[in-house]
Protein backbone atom coordinates (compact mmCIF):
# COMPACT_ATOMS: atom_id res chain seq x y z
CA UNK A 1 0.00 0.00 0.00
CA UNK A 2 0.99 3.43 -0.65
CA UNK A 3 1.28 5.93 2.30
CA UNK A 4 2.25 9.35 2.61
CA UNK A 5 5.70 10.06 2.93
CA UNK A 6 6.44 13.21 5.10
CA UNK A 7 9.41 13.89 3.45
CA UNK A 8 7.61 14.74 0.16
CA UNK A 9 6.30 17.60 1.73
CA UNK A 10 7.68 21.05 0.73
CA UNK A 11 9.15 22.70 4.34
CA UNK A 12 9.28 19.41 6.20
CA UNK A 13 11.46 17.58 3.50
CA UNK A 14 14.04 20.10 3.11
CA UNK A 15 14.30 21.21 6.64
CA UNK A 16 15.14 17.56 7.17
CA UNK A 17 17.88 17.34 4.52
CA UNK A 18 19.59 19.77 5.79
CA UNK A 19 22.48 19.46 7.98
CA UNK A 20 21.99 21.92 10.56
CA UNK A 21 18.26 20.68 11.29
CA UNK A 22 18.28 18.53 14.03
CA UNK A 23 21.00 21.23 15.74
CA UNK A 24 18.28 23.45 15.34
CA UNK A 25 15.82 21.22 17.01
CA UNK A 26 18.04 20.53 20.03
CA UNK A 27 18.60 24.48 20.66
CA UNK A 28 15.05 25.05 22.46
CA UNK A 29 15.91 21.62 24.69
CA UNK A 30 19.02 22.79 25.65
CA UNK A 31 17.91 26.20 26.69
CA UNK A 32 15.53 23.92 28.68
CA UNK A 33 18.10 22.12 30.23
CA UNK A 34 20.17 25.07 31.31
CA UNK A 35 17.13 27.00 32.95
CA UNK A 36 16.63 23.72 34.33
CA UNK A 37 19.59 23.43 35.51
CA UNK A 38 20.11 27.18 36.86
CA UNK A 39 16.56 26.99 38.73
CA UNK A 40 17.31 23.56 39.89
CA UNK A 41 19.94 24.13 42.00
CA UNK A 42 19.12 28.17 42.80
CA UNK A 43 15.77 28.36 42.98
CA UNK A 44 13.29 27.88 45.20
CA UNK A 45 13.47 24.29 46.52
CA UNK A 46 9.20 23.80 45.83
CA UNK A 47 8.88 21.41 43.02
CA UNK A 48 5.25 23.55 41.87
CA UNK A 49 7.09 26.35 41.81
CA UNK A 50 11.00 25.44 40.29
CA UNK A 51 11.29 25.54 36.51
CA UNK A 52 13.34 22.20 36.98
CA UNK A 53 10.69 20.18 38.71
CA UNK A 54 7.51 21.59 36.27
CA UNK A 55 9.58 21.68 32.60
CA UNK A 56 10.81 17.60 33.21
CA UNK A 57 7.75 16.25 35.50
CA UNK A 58 5.44 17.62 33.75
CA UNK A 59 5.61 18.93 30.50
CA UNK A 60 9.28 16.92 29.08
CA UNK A 61 6.57 13.73 30.06
CA UNK A 62 3.78 15.42 28.51
CA UNK A 63 4.96 16.31 25.23
CA UNK A 64 6.94 13.24 25.16
CA UNK A 65 3.97 10.69 24.79
CA UNK A 66 1.81 13.54 22.70
CA UNK A 67 4.60 13.99 20.19
CA UNK A 68 4.91 9.77 20.19
CA UNK A 69 1.64 9.58 19.53
CA UNK A 70 1.06 11.76 17.06
CA UNK A 71 4.16 11.81 15.07
CA UNK A 72 7.09 9.70 16.33
CA UNK A 73 10.08 10.26 18.72
CA UNK A 74 10.76 13.69 18.07
CA UNK A 75 12.17 13.90 21.63
CA UNK A 76 15.39 11.57 20.63
CA UNK A 77 15.69 13.67 17.52
CA UNK A 78 15.80 16.91 19.79
CA UNK A 79 17.55 15.44 22.28
CA UNK A 80 20.30 18.13 23.98
CA UNK A 81 22.82 15.32 25.35
CA UNK A 82 23.72 14.61 21.74
CA UNK A 83 25.70 18.26 21.79
CA UNK A 84 28.17 16.36 23.50
CA UNK A 85 28.95 14.58 20.31
CA UNK A 86 31.54 17.96 20.20
CA UNK A 87 33.01 17.03 23.52
CA UNK A 88 33.34 13.43 22.76
CA UNK A 89 34.78 13.84 19.51
CA UNK A 90 37.48 16.02 21.24
CA UNK A 91 38.10 13.86 24.28
CA UNK A 92 38.54 10.92 21.76
CA UNK A 93 41.52 11.89 20.12
CA UNK A 94 43.14 11.26 23.64
CA UNK A 95 41.47 8.69 25.17
CA UNK A 96 41.29 4.83 23.41
CA UNK A 97 38.03 3.86 22.22
CA UNK A 98 36.22 0.45 23.41
CA UNK A 99 33.82 -1.94 21.92
CA UNK A 100 30.63 -2.13 23.77
CA UNK A 101 30.82 -5.73 25.74
CA UNK A 102 28.85 -8.49 23.52
CA UNK A 103 26.99 -9.47 26.51
CA UNK A 104 25.62 -5.79 27.09
CA UNK A 105 24.43 -5.53 23.59
CA UNK A 106 20.78 -6.03 23.80
CA UNK A 107 18.27 -4.33 26.22
CA UNK A 108 18.70 -6.13 29.91
CA UNK A 109 21.94 -3.20 30.98
CA UNK A 110 18.65 -0.65 29.88
CA UNK A 111 15.90 -2.63 31.97
CA UNK A 112 18.14 -3.05 35.39
CA UNK A 113 18.73 0.64 34.46
CA UNK A 114 15.03 1.36 33.98
CA UNK A 115 14.21 -0.64 37.47
CA UNK A 116 17.22 1.18 39.10
CA UNK A 117 15.76 4.97 38.00
CA UNK A 118 12.29 3.99 39.34
CA UNK A 119 13.49 2.96 42.22
CA UNK A 120 15.34 6.40 42.39
CA UNK A 121 12.05 8.13 41.41
CA UNK A 122 10.25 7.45 44.48
CA UNK A 123 12.98 6.29 46.86
CA UNK A 124 14.68 9.85 46.38
CA UNK A 125 11.33 11.63 45.54
CA UNK A 126 12.89 13.09 42.39
CA UNK A 127 9.76 14.76 41.54
CA UNK A 128 9.24 16.60 44.29
CA UNK A 129 13.09 18.14 44.14
CA UNK A 130 14.48 20.81 42.06
CA UNK A 131 17.42 19.99 43.32
CA UNK A 132 17.90 16.39 42.23
CA UNK A 133 16.40 17.08 38.98
CA UNK A 134 19.06 19.47 37.97
CA UNK A 135 21.42 16.56 39.10
CA UNK A 136 20.00 13.99 37.19
CA UNK A 137 19.80 16.22 34.19
CA UNK A 138 23.95 16.99 34.69
CA UNK A 139 24.45 13.16 35.12
CA UNK A 140 22.36 12.41 32.22
CA UNK A 141 25.06 15.00 30.05
CA UNK A 142 28.03 13.20 32.04
CA UNK A 143 27.33 9.69 31.40
CA UNK A 144 26.71 10.65 27.76
CA UNK A 145 29.98 12.11 27.58
CA UNK A 146 32.02 9.55 28.93
CA UNK A 147 29.45 6.42 27.08
CA UNK A 148 30.22 8.02 23.80
CA UNK A 149 33.92 9.46 24.33
CA UNK A 150 34.77 5.64 25.60
CA UNK A 151 32.82 3.82 23.20
CA UNK A 152 31.68 4.00 19.73
CA UNK A 153 28.95 6.82 18.88
CA UNK A 154 25.58 5.77 19.58
CA UNK A 155 26.22 3.65 22.63
CA UNK A 156 24.87 5.49 24.90
CA UNK A 157 21.37 6.00 23.37
CA UNK A 158 20.91 2.41 22.21
CA UNK A 159 22.02 0.11 25.10
CA UNK A 160 22.35 2.24 28.12
CA UNK A 161 19.98 5.52 27.89
CA UNK A 162 16.17 4.66 30.18
CA UNK A 163 14.77 7.26 28.46
CA UNK A 164 16.05 6.94 25.45
CA UNK A 165 14.86 3.33 25.17
CA UNK A 166 11.29 4.28 26.96
CA UNK A 167 11.12 6.42 23.62
CA UNK A 168 12.01 3.86 21.35
CA UNK A 169 9.35 1.13 22.88
CA UNK A 170 6.55 3.19 22.97
CA UNK A 171 7.42 4.84 19.66
CA UNK A 172 5.90 1.66 18.58
CA UNK A 173 3.09 2.98 18.40
CA UNK A 174 3.54 5.89 16.44
CA UNK A 175 2.27 6.85 13.28
CA UNK A 176 5.25 7.61 10.94
CA UNK A 177 8.42 5.44 10.24
CA UNK A 178 11.47 5.59 8.36
CA UNK A 179 11.91 2.91 5.85
CA UNK A 180 13.01 2.72 1.93
CA UNK A 181 11.03 3.87 -0.75
CA UNK A 182 12.46 1.98 -3.35
CA UNK A 183 14.25 -1.25 -1.67
CA UNK A 184 15.71 -2.18 -5.59
CA UNK A 185 18.04 1.26 -5.05
CA UNK A 186 19.12 -0.02 -1.71
CA UNK A 187 20.11 -3.63 -3.31
CA UNK A 188 21.78 -1.27 -6.13
CA UNK A 189 23.94 0.97 -3.55
CA UNK A 190 27.54 0.55 -3.18
CA UNK A 191 27.77 1.87 -0.14
CA UNK A 192 25.35 1.28 2.66
CA UNK A 193 25.77 4.63 3.33
CA UNK A 194 22.57 5.60 5.24
CA UNK A 195 23.94 2.74 7.81
CA UNK A 196 28.03 3.48 6.68
CA UNK A 197 28.00 7.64 6.41
CA UNK A 198 28.95 9.06 3.26
CA UNK A 199 32.06 11.92 2.80
CA UNK A 200 32.45 13.64 -0.45
CA UNK A 201 36.04 13.76 -1.27
CA UNK A 202 37.71 15.43 -4.17
CA UNK A 203 38.35 12.24 -5.45
CA UNK A 204 34.81 10.57 -5.10
CA UNK A 205 32.31 9.54 -3.05
CA UNK A 206 33.42 7.36 0.14
CA UNK A 207 31.62 5.68 3.14
CA UNK A 208 32.69 7.37 6.51
CA UNK A 209 33.48 3.59 7.80
CA UNK A 210 36.39 3.12 5.15
CA UNK A 211 37.30 6.54 5.23
CA UNK A 212 37.17 8.53 8.77
CA UNK A 213 39.57 10.71 8.02
CA UNK A 214 38.69 11.76 5.14
CA UNK A 215 38.42 15.57 3.87
CA UNK A 216 35.15 16.62 2.47
CA UNK A 217 31.39 16.69 2.73
CA UNK A 218 30.50 14.79 5.32
CA UNK A 219 27.32 13.01 6.11
CA UNK A 220 27.17 10.66 9.46
CA UNK A 221 24.90 7.70 9.32
CA UNK A 222 22.83 6.24 11.24
CA UNK A 223 24.06 6.03 14.97
CA UNK A 224 21.90 2.97 16.29
CA UNK A 225 23.21 1.00 12.78
CA UNK A 226 19.92 0.46 11.46
CA UNK A 227 20.15 -0.08 7.53
CA UNK A 228 16.70 1.66 6.45
CA UNK A 229 15.61 -1.17 3.94
CA UNK A 230 15.64 -3.60 6.39
CA UNK A 231 14.31 -1.28 9.03
CA UNK A 232 10.43 -2.96 10.48
CA UNK A 233 9.83 -0.84 13.84
CA UNK A 234 10.61 2.23 15.30
CA UNK A 235 13.03 0.38 18.00
CA UNK A 236 16.44 1.97 17.97
CA UNK A 237 15.03 4.83 16.01
CA UNK A 238 16.16 8.36 16.77
CA UNK A 239 14.88 10.14 14.45
CA UNK A 240 18.10 11.98 13.14
CA UNK A 241 17.27 11.34 10.06
CA UNK A 242 21.09 10.63 9.87
CA UNK A 243 20.06 8.29 6.62
CA UNK A 244 18.23 10.86 5.06
CA UNK A 245 21.02 13.21 4.52
CA UNK A 246 23.36 10.18 4.19
CA UNK A 247 21.59 8.10 1.41
CA UNK A 248 22.83 9.93 -1.91
CA UNK A 249 19.85 8.92 -3.74
CA UNK A 250 17.40 10.46 -2.06
CA UNK A 251 16.00 7.00 -1.41
CA UNK A 252 14.99 7.62 2.44
CA UNK A 253 11.15 8.32 3.21
CA UNK A 254 9.41 9.00 6.37
CA UNK A 255 6.37 7.36 5.64
CA UNK A 256 2.75 7.55 7.33
CA UNK A 257 1.72 4.01 8.81
CA UNK A 258 -1.49 2.93 11.09
CA UNK A 259 -0.77 3.74 14.66
CA UNK A 260 -0.26 0.96 17.50
CA UNK A 261 -0.10 -1.86 14.76
CA UNK A 262 3.60 -2.42 14.28
CA UNK A 263 3.66 -4.93 17.01
CA UNK A 264 1.31 -7.18 15.15
CA UNK A 265 3.95 -7.65 12.26
CA UNK A 266 7.34 -6.76 13.80
CA UNK A 267 9.71 -9.60 14.93
CA UNK A 268 11.27 -7.99 18.19
CA UNK A 269 14.40 -10.08 20.22
CA UNK A 270 13.26 -11.17 23.47
CA UNK A 271 15.00 -8.79 25.31
CA UNK A 272 13.13 -5.90 23.68
CA UNK A 273 9.83 -7.65 24.28
CA UNK A 274 10.87 -7.92 27.81
CA UNK A 275 11.63 -4.53 27.91
CA UNK A 276 7.71 -3.67 26.16
CA UNK A 277 6.65 -6.02 29.48
CA UNK A 278 8.57 -4.11 31.95
CA UNK A 279 7.58 -0.53 30.82
CA UNK A 280 3.63 -1.78 31.11
CA UNK A 281 3.83 -2.81 35.25
CA UNK A 282 6.48 -0.13 35.23
CA UNK A 283 3.92 2.46 34.59
CA UNK A 284 1.22 0.71 36.37
CA UNK A 285 3.47 1.03 39.24
CA UNK A 286 4.19 4.83 38.90
CA UNK A 287 0.72 5.19 39.11
CA UNK A 288 -0.28 3.11 41.49
CA UNK A 289 2.05 4.86 43.86
CA UNK A 290 0.44 8.04 44.10
CA UNK A 291 -3.05 6.43 45.38
CA UNK A 292 -3.85 5.65 48.93
CA UNK A 293 -3.99 1.57 48.14
CA UNK A 294 -0.44 1.79 47.57
CA UNK A 295 0.32 2.95 50.96
CA UNK A 296 -1.98 0.75 52.66
CA UNK A 297 -0.03 -2.02 50.65
CA UNK A 298 3.22 -0.64 52.15
CA UNK A 299 2.05 -0.44 55.99
CA UNK A 300 0.87 -4.02 55.75
CA UNK A 301 4.35 -5.24 54.06
CA UNK A 302 6.16 -3.03 56.77
CA UNK A 303 4.11 -4.91 59.37
CA UNK A 304 4.46 -8.58 57.72
CA UNK A 305 7.80 -7.82 57.38
CA UNK A 306 8.64 -6.06 60.83
CA UNK A 307 10.70 -3.45 59.04
CA UNK A 308 10.09 0.43 58.85
CA UNK A 309 13.03 0.28 56.33
CA UNK A 310 11.59 2.42 53.18
CA UNK A 311 14.39 1.46 50.44
CA UNK A 312 13.72 -2.43 51.35
CA UNK A 313 9.68 -2.16 51.52
CA UNK A 314 9.78 -0.30 47.89
CA UNK A 315 12.31 -2.62 46.39
CA UNK A 316 10.22 -5.69 47.81
CA UNK A 317 6.85 -3.95 46.00
CA UNK A 318 8.71 -3.05 43.11
CA UNK A 319 10.55 -6.79 42.36
CA UNK A 320 7.48 -8.67 43.74
CA UNK A 321 5.08 -6.15 41.06
CA UNK A 322 7.58 -6.64 38.15
CA UNK A 323 8.55 -10.26 38.79
CA UNK A 324 4.95 -11.15 39.39
CA UNK A 325 4.17 -9.53 35.56
CA UNK A 326 6.96 -11.02 33.93
CA UNK A 327 5.72 -14.52 35.62
CA UNK A 328 2.27 -13.73 34.32
CA UNK A 329 3.27 -13.04 31.26
CA UNK A 330 5.61 -16.08 30.82
CA UNK A 331 2.52 -18.12 32.47
CA UNK A 332 -0.32 -17.03 29.81
CA UNK A 333 1.60 -17.11 27.06
CA UNK A 334 2.75 -20.54 27.58
CA UNK A 335 -0.98 -21.57 27.46
CA UNK A 336 -1.61 -19.28 24.36
CA UNK A 337 0.88 -21.50 22.86
CA UNK A 338 -0.04 -25.01 24.01
CA UNK A 339 -3.74 -24.05 23.43
CA UNK A 340 -2.72 -23.27 19.42
CA UNK A 341 -0.69 -26.32 19.59
CA UNK A 342 2.64 -25.05 19.85
CA UNK A 343 5.18 -26.38 22.33
CA UNK A 344 7.84 -23.53 21.44
CA UNK A 345 10.50 -22.57 24.80
CA UNK A 346 8.68 -20.22 27.04
CA UNK A 347 10.43 -17.49 25.49
CA UNK A 348 9.41 -18.05 21.62
CA UNK A 349 5.98 -18.12 23.46
CA UNK A 350 6.72 -14.52 25.47
CA UNK A 351 8.08 -12.89 22.27
CA UNK A 352 5.23 -14.48 19.58
CA UNK A 353 2.51 -13.09 22.41
CA UNK A 354 4.07 -10.39 24.32
CA UNK A 355 3.97 -7.67 21.97
CA UNK A 356 0.53 -6.92 22.51
CA UNK A 357 2.41 -5.49 25.40
CA UNK A 358 3.57 -2.33 23.33
CA UNK A 359 0.24 -0.44 22.68
CA UNK A 360 -0.35 -1.34 26.17
CA UNK A 361 2.53 0.21 27.66
CA UNK A 362 2.17 3.50 25.78
CA UNK A 363 -1.59 3.98 27.08
CA UNK A 364 -0.49 3.10 30.21
CA UNK A 365 2.14 6.08 30.61
CA UNK A 366 -0.16 8.26 28.20
CA UNK A 367 -2.88 8.41 30.81
CA UNK A 368 -0.85 9.25 33.59
CA UNK A 369 1.47 11.70 31.99
CA UNK A 370 -1.91 13.38 30.47
CA UNK A 371 -3.70 13.14 33.79
CA UNK A 372 -0.18 15.58 35.37
CA UNK A 373 0.17 17.41 32.17
CA UNK A 374 -3.61 18.47 31.48
CA UNK A 375 -3.44 19.04 34.98
CA UNK A 376 -0.75 22.01 35.36
CA UNK A 377 0.32 22.49 31.56
CA UNK A 378 -0.18 26.00 32.33
CA UNK A 379 2.32 26.29 35.57
CA UNK A 380 5.20 26.38 32.95
CA UNK A 381 4.34 30.23 32.40
CA UNK A 382 4.88 31.52 36.34
CA UNK A 383 7.58 28.93 36.75
CA UNK A 384 9.21 30.28 33.49
CA UNK A 385 8.50 33.88 34.63
CA UNK A 386 10.33 33.14 38.15
CA UNK A 387 13.17 31.32 36.70
CA UNK A 388 13.79 34.46 34.38
CA UNK A 389 13.21 36.90 37.25
CA UNK A 390 15.69 35.30 39.29
CA UNK A 391 17.98 35.77 36.43
CA UNK A 392 16.95 39.66 36.86
CA UNK A 393 14.88 39.49 33.91
CA UNK A 394 11.94 41.70 33.38
CA UNK A 395 9.15 39.76 32.54
CA UNK A 396 6.58 40.47 35.06
CA UNK A 397 4.83 38.47 38.39
CA UNK A 398 3.86 35.09 38.01
CA UNK A 399 0.60 34.33 38.36
CA UNK A 400 0.52 31.14 40.27
CA UNK A 401 -3.06 30.34 39.85
CA UNK A 402 -2.32 29.49 36.36
CA UNK A 403 -2.65 25.48 35.82
CA UNK A 404 -5.48 23.36 33.89
CA UNK A 405 -6.24 23.04 30.53
CA UNK A 406 -9.44 21.20 30.69
CA UNK A 407 -11.83 20.32 33.51
CA UNK A 408 -10.96 17.85 36.35
CA UNK A 409 -13.71 15.88 35.57
CA UNK A 410 -13.05 15.35 32.25
CA UNK A 411 -9.49 14.16 33.11
CA UNK A 412 -10.73 10.55 33.61
CA UNK A 413 -13.21 10.18 30.86
CA UNK A 414 -9.93 11.46 28.97
CA UNK A 415 -7.43 8.28 30.46
CA UNK A 416 -10.31 5.71 30.54
CA UNK A 417 -10.36 6.45 26.57
CA UNK A 418 -6.56 6.51 26.32
CA UNK A 419 -6.45 3.22 27.66
CA UNK A 420 -9.15 1.90 26.20
CA UNK A 421 -7.51 2.65 22.70
CA UNK A 422 -4.13 0.78 24.19
CA UNK A 423 -6.34 -1.87 24.77
CA UNK A 424 -7.96 -2.02 21.08
CA UNK A 425 -4.22 -1.94 19.50
CA UNK A 426 -3.23 -4.75 21.48
CA UNK A 427 -6.36 -6.58 20.72
CA UNK A 428 -5.37 -5.81 16.88
CA UNK A 429 -1.43 -7.70 17.67
CA UNK A 430 -3.50 -10.62 19.43
CA UNK A 431 -5.66 -10.90 16.52
CA UNK A 432 -3.35 -10.67 14.02
CA UNK A 433 -0.76 -13.38 16.37
CA UNK A 434 -3.84 -15.27 16.67
CA UNK A 435 -4.60 -15.93 13.04
CA UNK A 436 -1.02 -16.61 12.16
CA UNK A 437 -1.58 -19.58 14.41
CA UNK A 438 -5.08 -19.87 13.21
CA UNK A 439 -6.10 -20.39 16.49
CA UNK A 440 -8.07 -17.66 18.26
CA UNK A 441 -8.79 -19.26 21.83
CA UNK A 442 -5.29 -18.51 21.79
CA UNK A 443 -5.74 -15.04 21.21
CA UNK A 444 -8.48 -14.80 23.42
CA UNK A 445 -6.90 -16.11 26.46
CA UNK A 446 -4.48 -13.58 25.97
CA UNK A 447 -6.35 -10.69 25.64
CA UNK A 448 -8.11 -12.08 28.75
CA UNK A 449 -4.80 -11.04 30.42
CA UNK A 450 -4.83 -7.82 29.07
CA UNK A 451 -8.76 -7.15 29.66
CA UNK A 452 -8.04 -7.97 33.18
CA UNK A 453 -4.55 -5.50 33.26
CA UNK A 454 -6.61 -2.87 31.59
CA UNK A 455 -9.30 -2.91 34.03
CA UNK A 456 -6.94 -3.12 37.37
CA UNK A 457 -5.33 0.00 35.49
CA UNK A 458 -8.45 2.02 35.42
CA UNK A 459 -9.28 1.23 39.18
CA UNK A 460 -5.26 2.54 40.05
CA UNK A 461 -6.61 5.72 37.57
CA UNK A 462 -9.89 6.01 39.28
CA UNK A 463 -8.55 6.27 42.83
CA UNK A 464 -8.13 9.78 44.56
CA UNK A 465 -4.45 11.05 44.58
CA UNK A 466 -2.47 10.92 47.21
CA UNK A 467 0.46 12.57 46.53
CA UNK A 468 3.15 11.59 49.31
CA UNK A 469 7.13 11.56 49.36
CA UNK A 470 6.88 9.03 52.43
CA UNK A 471 6.15 5.42 52.40
CA UNK A 472 4.94 5.62 55.51
CA UNK A 473 3.30 7.69 58.04
CA UNK A 474 5.44 8.65 60.70
CA UNK A 475 4.34 6.36 64.10
CA UNK B 1 35.47 35.93 27.88
CA UNK B 2 35.78 34.00 31.66
CA UNK B 3 35.56 38.35 32.81
CA UNK B 4 32.79 39.01 31.10
CA UNK B 5 30.56 35.90 31.84
CA UNK B 6 31.70 36.29 35.56
CA UNK B 7 30.24 40.03 35.34
CA UNK B 8 27.26 38.55 33.72
CA UNK B 9 26.72 36.37 36.65
CA UNK B 10 27.35 39.06 39.36
CA UNK B 11 25.30 41.86 37.82
CA UNK B 12 22.41 39.21 37.07
CA UNK B 13 22.86 37.48 40.90
CA UNK B 14 22.14 40.80 42.40
CA UNK B 15 19.14 41.39 40.39
CA UNK B 16 17.43 38.64 41.88
CA UNK B 17 14.13 39.49 43.89
CA UNK B 18 14.32 39.45 46.97
CA UNK B 19 12.48 36.96 49.07
CA UNK B 20 11.96 38.71 52.45
CA UNK B 21 13.19 38.16 55.85
CA UNK B 22 11.81 35.04 57.98
CA UNK B 23 9.42 35.34 59.75
CA UNK B 24 9.13 33.88 63.60
CA UNK B 25 5.44 32.57 63.81
CA UNK B 26 4.19 29.44 65.52
CA UNK B 27 1.41 27.69 63.29
CA UNK B 28 -1.36 25.36 64.27
CA UNK B 29 -3.97 23.58 62.98
CA UNK B 30 -8.28 22.76 63.98
CA UNK B 31 -7.85 20.12 63.66
CA UNK B 32 -4.20 19.03 64.77
CA UNK B 33 -3.55 16.88 62.30
CA UNK B 34 -5.70 17.80 58.94
CA UNK B 35 -7.17 15.75 56.82
CA UNK B 36 -8.68 15.80 53.28
CA UNK B 37 -11.19 18.65 53.62
CA UNK B 38 -11.38 22.51 55.65
CA UNK B 39 -9.02 22.84 58.58
CA UNK B 40 -8.32 25.98 60.37
CA UNK B 41 -5.03 27.53 60.37
CA UNK B 42 -4.11 29.55 63.83
CA UNK B 43 -0.53 31.90 63.28
CA UNK B 44 0.38 33.47 66.23
CA UNK B 45 3.54 36.27 65.35
CA UNK B 46 5.03 38.69 67.89
CA UNK B 47 2.58 41.54 68.58
CA UNK B 48 5.58 44.09 68.22
CA UNK B 49 6.05 43.36 64.60
CA UNK B 50 2.76 44.74 63.32
CA UNK B 51 1.88 43.01 60.49
CA UNK B 52 -0.73 44.07 58.54
CA UNK B 53 -1.40 41.52 56.26
CA UNK B 54 -0.39 37.57 55.82
CA UNK B 55 -1.13 35.37 53.02
CA UNK B 56 -0.68 31.59 53.16
CA UNK B 57 -0.27 29.82 50.14
CA UNK B 58 -0.73 25.86 49.85
CA UNK B 59 0.92 24.06 47.52
CA UNK B 60 1.20 19.88 46.80
CA UNK B 61 4.78 18.94 46.36
CA UNK B 62 3.60 17.44 42.91
CA UNK B 63 4.40 19.85 40.22
CA UNK B 64 1.48 21.15 38.62
CA UNK B 65 -1.04 21.72 41.56
CA UNK B 66 -3.24 24.54 41.82
CA UNK B 67 -2.12 26.19 44.81
CA UNK B 68 -4.62 27.40 47.39
CA UNK B 69 -4.40 30.62 48.51
CA UNK B 70 -6.47 32.26 51.43
CA UNK B 71 -6.06 35.55 53.66
CA UNK B 72 -5.35 35.06 57.18
CA UNK B 73 -7.51 37.80 58.85
CA UNK B 74 -6.45 39.07 62.57
CA UNK B 75 -8.04 37.36 65.56
CA UNK B 76 -5.94 38.93 68.43
CA UNK B 77 -3.21 41.09 69.58
CA UNK B 78 0.06 38.69 67.51
CA UNK B 79 -2.45 36.33 66.71
CA UNK B 80 -4.04 35.93 63.09
CA UNK B 81 -6.42 32.85 61.81
CA UNK B 82 -7.62 31.39 58.23
CA UNK B 83 -11.00 30.04 58.92
CA UNK B 84 -11.22 27.58 56.46
CA UNK B 85 -8.39 26.26 54.60
CA UNK B 86 -8.61 23.73 51.88
CA UNK B 87 -6.57 20.61 51.92
CA UNK B 88 -8.09 19.67 48.92
CA UNK B 89 -5.98 16.48 48.14
CA UNK B 90 -4.10 14.01 50.07
CA UNK B 91 -0.18 14.24 50.68
CA UNK B 92 2.63 16.34 51.38
CA UNK B 93 1.74 19.79 51.66
CA UNK B 94 4.00 22.91 51.48
CA UNK B 95 2.43 26.37 53.27
CA UNK B 96 4.12 29.26 52.53
CA UNK B 97 3.21 32.13 54.31
CA UNK B 98 3.76 36.14 52.99
CA UNK B 99 3.38 38.60 55.93
CA UNK B 100 3.86 42.46 55.56
CA UNK B 101 4.41 44.82 58.12
CA UNK B 102 3.04 48.95 58.62
CA UNK B 103 6.43 49.65 56.28
CA UNK B 104 5.99 46.93 53.53
CA UNK B 105 8.83 45.02 54.40
CA UNK B 106 8.25 41.34 53.40
CA UNK B 107 8.50 38.08 56.00
CA UNK B 108 8.18 34.48 54.66
CA UNK B 109 8.04 31.29 56.51
CA UNK B 110 7.84 27.64 54.86
CA UNK B 111 5.51 25.03 57.03
CA UNK B 112 5.20 20.96 55.69
CA UNK B 113 2.46 18.84 56.67
CA UNK B 114 1.17 15.46 55.69
CA UNK B 115 -2.16 15.40 54.67
CA UNK B 116 -3.76 11.50 55.31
Amino acid sequence: MRTPDLLRLPLIGRFFRWRYSRFVLQIPLLLVAFLALYDGFVGRQLAPKNFATVSVWLHYRGFLVLAIAVLGNLFCAACPMMLVRGPTRFAKRFLPEFKWPRALRNKYFVIALTLFYLFAYEYWDLWASPWLTAWLILGYFGVAFVVDTLFPEGTFCKYVCPLGNFNFTLSTVSPTQITARDPEVCLRCEGKYCVNGRVETSSGRKTLREAPEAEGLRFPGCETKLYVPQIQSNMDCTLCMNCVRACPYDNVAWKLRAPGTEAAWARYKIDVVWLGVLLFFAGFMNAFAMVPPYYQLAEGLSKLLGTRNEALLLSTIYVLWTGLGFLLTLGVAMLADRVSGVRASPLKAVRFWGTGFFPLAFAMWAGHYAFHFLTGWASIIPVTQQALLNLGLPVGEPDWTLAALVPENWLYPLQVAILYLGLLAASYVLFRRARERNHFLAGGLVFTYFFLLVALALWVLAQPMEMRGTLLLPQ
Amino acid sequence: MRRVVLLALVLLSACRPKTGEPLEAEVRFVPEHPTVGKAEICIEVDPRLELTRIKVVGDMTHPGMIPVEAEAHPAGPGLWRVDAFDFNMRGDWVLTLTAYDKQGKKYTKEVRLTVP
